[in-house]
This record gives structure tokens, C-alpha cells and sequence, in this order.
């Protein structure tokens, strides 16, 4: 799907209030540019007056990225970190969405199963780290663990909160059609959970690309975190700059190039507020 | 095929306090095979739940539905009727033609022949053209037909319709009119439809069950013996009208 380049929101995958293209989304461009240049200007500042561990500057920075991606470890490293994030948040996003439908479909699985879901929400990531390590010792499956935990509750409640939201009338629909139970679910409940599944899907995706980090450091020998640990370690403050460069390059990618047009696709049906 | 009776049907609904609300006291009403029935009276008479004890949404505390003939317990053929809302309940996230297929999905109705039944459905309601627009880019009236279409594409034996076109206005609703007595004649199911426009009961219906509210009671059930199609501006229809609103 083609990207309006004039649209602030296609390139940093947010929402923003002034809607798209017009001499307003030049101008909210030009400031955030200039944000950008001042606040590369206070880093290499900044710099002058510290010690290169403490904090490196821009041009060292971008220095260390370079040979980081040149590196031979660096897209296995990269891999292995996606791989186990995606695993661990393809199993949440299944089991969520069974479990969310099914404590959505049953009021006593509901009623009986939400104050589990206050507990698991409760404890912290790095408690489920420390369990993982525990239990799958320096494995991928730490890493994968921690994922899923972190991104399984949050699909979960919204999926469950979205079978909540279900139009009654729709249901009735489908009932005097004589439509059986696993179509209503897949062809009224799914629907109807798809947006608030979406938004929460890709706020799990976050927030388990962030954890896997954690129990990368505690738990693995390969990996993102493992590297940033070891460059912690050695005191090459550049590298953990570069490093973390390149996540939030990746993050910033990966909503404007797969989860907004996805987005855009999947719900071409909603009309836009605005729209007339 | 598509005869419904209903045979001293009365409804009570529970109320959070005091006494159940009584909806349906004894209603006897008769749609013979191929009739067209209207049922007309106030707001809150019952109307729409006549529509839904019929359908099997609602069940009725005494009485008896029989359906082609066959106590409504026993039958079997639910799928031979279709139920046209009060309003239109498209389902946003589905084109005009995905809407239609709706019905057919529930059949277990093979893609291939779905596809060709919606063409040809939409077709006969005249929204070919925009088989592939959304709801909310669809006008009312337009909507009115894709709900129309959705309740037609099973090919029904009875139709039921919960004022189905009191949305519209006149000149849009007159049209509607001509078309459901056309598609009638083409299929040849039994209408049993609710109103509460006298008028719109009198053109298209062979009889007009009035019901009186709370509890709601057939008043009276007049025969319209005028021949289709009727003129709505004419004199017997306006007369008809007349003595009907006279009841109500
Ligand atoms: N599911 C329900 N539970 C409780 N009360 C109900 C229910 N459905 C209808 N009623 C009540 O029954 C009465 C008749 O309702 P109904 O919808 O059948 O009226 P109607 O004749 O279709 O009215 P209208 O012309 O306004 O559509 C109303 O007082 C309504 O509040
Ligand atoms: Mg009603």
C-alpha cells in the first residue's frame, strides 16, 4: 500500500491531530526536524564535557552502528531476539484470543477465571524472567516465556472485554438465520473484537520486544539483550547506543511498513471521523 | 408451504418491580399460504412481539404458533423463514453483497452458488452496482433493500417484516411498495408485516389484524378486497384507510 509521504502519521506510524497532507503537515514536519537537529545538537554538546563511557557522541555513535551492522554476529543476533519475540507472541496472541472468547462466551468461566488474570497482571516482568530462568535455564524458551506472559494478559482482557461489546441485535440476526454457534463467534464475535484486538496486539508486540530484552540479559547467551549485557559489561557505552539505535529503528519500521497498512486494510470498512 | 396461525397466544414480560408487564392477551391471527397480513396498532401494542414469538426469539406463555400447519415445537424448517428488522442491522464490516450472502452462510450454501444467488438477489432489489459498497456508504433506502435482499436471497416461504420501510420517506416508500408486491409475486411467499401506517397496511395487505394496546388484543381483522395494484391515492384505499384508523 503506497504511503503519503506529506502524512506526518505515515512516518512515525502514531496518530497525530492535524490530519495529514496540506501546508499543516509540512510545518509539523519542518518543526520535528528542527527538534530533532536541536536535540542532536545538546547530545554532541553534552558530550564534549563527559567521558566517551559515560556519554559518547553522535559521530561516535553512528561510528560504532555501522561497524555493528557490518559485524558478522549482528543479524544473527537480531534474528534470534525477533525470533523468540515473535514466537512468544504468536502463542499470546492465540491463546489470548481462545481464552478471551471462551471467558467472553461463558459468564461463570468469566466470573471464575478474572481474579487470575488481577494476579498474572500483577507480577512484575522480571519476576516471570526469574521464573523462566528457573525453570528453562539459558534457553530460548526463557526469552519466549517472558513474552508471552508479559503480552498473553493484555490480548486476553481486551479480546474478553471486546466479546463484551458485541451488538445483541447482530446475535439476534444470526439467530433467526439459524446460524450454528462457531459461525456467530467467527462471523460476529471476531469481527466485532478485531479493532480492539489490533491496537491491543500491537501493544503487546511492544511491550514484549522490550521484556525480551530483560530476560535476555538474566537469560540467554545469544541475542539483543545478551549483547547489550556484555557491552554493559565491558563499558562500550557506543555499543549499547548503537544497539539500541537500531531497535527503535526497527520498531519505527515495523509499524510504517507492515501494522499501519495492515491496519488501514483490515479496516477500510470503519468510516473516519471527519469523513463525511 | 408458508402458513402461519397463531392460536390464543398471551405474553407476559417480567419487570425488575411490581406485577409482569402483560404484552399479549389471547391474539388469534391466520396467514394463510401466499396471503399478505399486516398487522397495524399503537405503539407498544405488541407488534414487534408478535413478529418475534412468530420468528421463535420470543416464547409465548400460553398459546399455540403453528407454522405450515405444524406446532412451532415440532418444526422443523426454520430456515424457510426470514426475519426483516425494525431496523436494518447491516453488519458494518461487510459490503452490500457480503451483507446478503449473510443468510446463505448460515445454510452451509456452497460459495460458487452463493455468489450467484446474491447477484442475482441484489438484482431483483436493484442495487446492482453496489454489491461491493459498505453500509455507511449506502443511502437509507438503499439499505433498506440490502436488508430487504438479505432477507430474500434463502428464497423464504414466509417473510416477516418489522416496519420495514417506516424510515423511508413517501415517495421512496411508494416505490418500495411496488417492488416487495412485484418480488411477492415472483416467489411467492407469505408476508406477515407490521406497520403503523394504515395507508401502507391497506395497499399491500389482503388482511389487517388491529391490534389494541396493553394488553395487546386483536381489535378487529378486516379483509381488503380491492384488486393489486392498488393506487394509494385512490378513494377505496383512502375509505379503507378510513374505517381502519376509525378502530385503531
Ligand atoms: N424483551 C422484552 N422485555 C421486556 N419488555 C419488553 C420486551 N420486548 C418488548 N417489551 C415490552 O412489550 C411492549 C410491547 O413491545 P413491542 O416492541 O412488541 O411493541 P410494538 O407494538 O412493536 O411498538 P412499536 O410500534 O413502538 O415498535 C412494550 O411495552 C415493551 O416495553
Ligand atoms: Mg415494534
Amino acid at each position: 500500500m503506497a504511503m503519503d509521504p506529506t502524512d506526518p502519521a505515515a512516518a512515525t506510524g502514531r496518530p497525530t491531530l492535524p490530519r495529514s497532507g496540506g501546508p499543516g503537515g509540512w510545518r509539523i514536519a519542518a518543526l520535528r526536524l528542527l527538534l530533532l537537529a536541536a536535540l542532536l545538537l545538546a547530545w554532541q554538546v553534552a558530550s564534549w564535557n563527559m567521558p566517551a563511557f559515560v556519554l559518547p557522541g553522535p559521530l561516535r555513535v553512528w561510528e560504532a552502528w555501522s561497524n555493528l551492522v557490518a559485524s558478522p554476529g549482528f543479524w544473527k543476533d537480531l534474528g534470534v531476539t525477533f525470533e523468540r519475540v515473535v514466537i512468544g507472541f504468536l502463542l499470546a496472541a492465540v491463546v489470548g484470543v481462545v481464552l478471551g472468547l471462551a471467558l467472553g462466551a461463558s459468564e461463570t468461566l468469566g466470573a471464575m477465571f478474572e481474579p487470575v488474570l488481577t494476579v498474572i497482571n500483577t507480577v512484575s516482568s522480571t519476576i516471570w524472567a526469574i521464573f523462566a530462568l528457573i525453570w528453562f535455564g539459558l534457553s530460548n524458551w526463557t526469552t519466549i516465556f517472558v513474552v508471552f506472559m508479559t503480552a498473553m494478559p493484555l490480548i486476553l482482557t481486551t479480546v474478553w472485554q471486546g466479546t463484551k461489546t458485541v451488538n445483541a441485535d447482530y446475535v439476534e440476526l444470526a439467530r433467526t438465520f439459524r446460524m450454528p454457534r462457531r459461525q456467530v463467534l467467527l462471523k460476529i464475535y471476531l469481527p466485532t473484537i478485531l479493532p480492539p484486538f489490533f491496537s491491543s496486539a500491537r501493544l503487546a508486540f511492544g511491550f514484549g520486544a522490550r521484556v525480551s530484552l530483560v530476560a535476555e540479559t538474566l537469560g540467554a547467551s545469544s541475542g539483543v539483550g545478551y549483547r547489550l549485557r556484555q557491552a554493559a559489561d565491558l563499558v562500550q557505552t557506543d555499543q549499547v547506543f548503537a544497539w539500541t539505535l537500531t531497535l527503535v529503528t526497527l520498531m519505527l519500521a515495523l509499524e510504517a511498513l507492515i501494522l499501519k497498512p495492515l491496519e488501514n486494510r483490515l479496516f477500510r470498512w470503519r468510516r473516519r471521523a471527519g469523513e463525511s | 408451504m408458508g402458513s402461519v396461525q397463531l392460536r390464543g397466544v398471551s405474553k407476559w414480560f417480567p419487570r425488575r418491580e411490581g406485577e409482569p408487564l402483560h404484552v399479549l392477551q389471547n391474539v388469534d391471527l391466520d396467514a394463510p399460504e401466499r396471503s399478505i397480513v399486516a398487522i397495524v396498532g399503537a405503539s407498544g401494542s405488541g407488534k414487534s412481539t408478535i413478529l418475534n414469538i412468530v420468528a421463535g426469539l420470543v416464547r409465548p406463555d400460553a398459546g399455540e404458533v403453528y407454522l405450515n400447519g405444524v406446532p412451532a415445537e415440532a418444526f422443523k424448517d426454520w430456515r424457510s423463514m426470514t426475519y426483516m428488522f425494525q431496523d436494518d442491522r447491516l453488519l458494518p464490516w461487510r459490503t452490500a453483497a457480503q451483507n446478503v450472502s449473510f443468510g446463505l452462510e448460515a445454510g452451509g450454501v456452497g460459495r460458487a452458488e452463493r455468489r450467484e444467488r446474491v447477484a442475482e438477489t441484489l438484482e431483483l432489489v436493484g442495487l446492482t452496482g453496489f454489491a461491493d459498497a459498505y453500509p455507511h456508504e449506502l443511502s437509507g433506502g438503499m439499505r433498506s433493500r440490502v436488508a430487504l435482499a438479505r432477507s430474500l436471497v434463502t428464497r423464504p416461504s414466509i417473510l416477516l417484516m418489522d416496519e420495514p420501510f417506516s424510515k423511508l420517506d413517501p415517495s421512496i416508500r411508494a416505490q418500495m411498495h411496488e417492488e416487495v408486491l412485484r418480488i411477492k409475486e415472483l416467489m411467492g411467499m407469505t408476508l406477515l408485516f407490521v406497520t403503523h401506517d394504515v395507508e401502507e397496511a391497506v395497499v399491500l395487505a389482503h388482511k389487517v389484524v388491529v391490534l389494541n394496546p396493553r394488553p395487546g388484543r386483536v381489535r378487529e381483522t378486516r379483509t381488503i378486497d380491492l384488486p393489486y395494484p392498488r393506487d394509494p391515492l385512490s378513494p377505496e384505499v383512502a375509505e379503507q384507510a378510513r374505517l381502519l384508523r376509525g378502530s385503531l
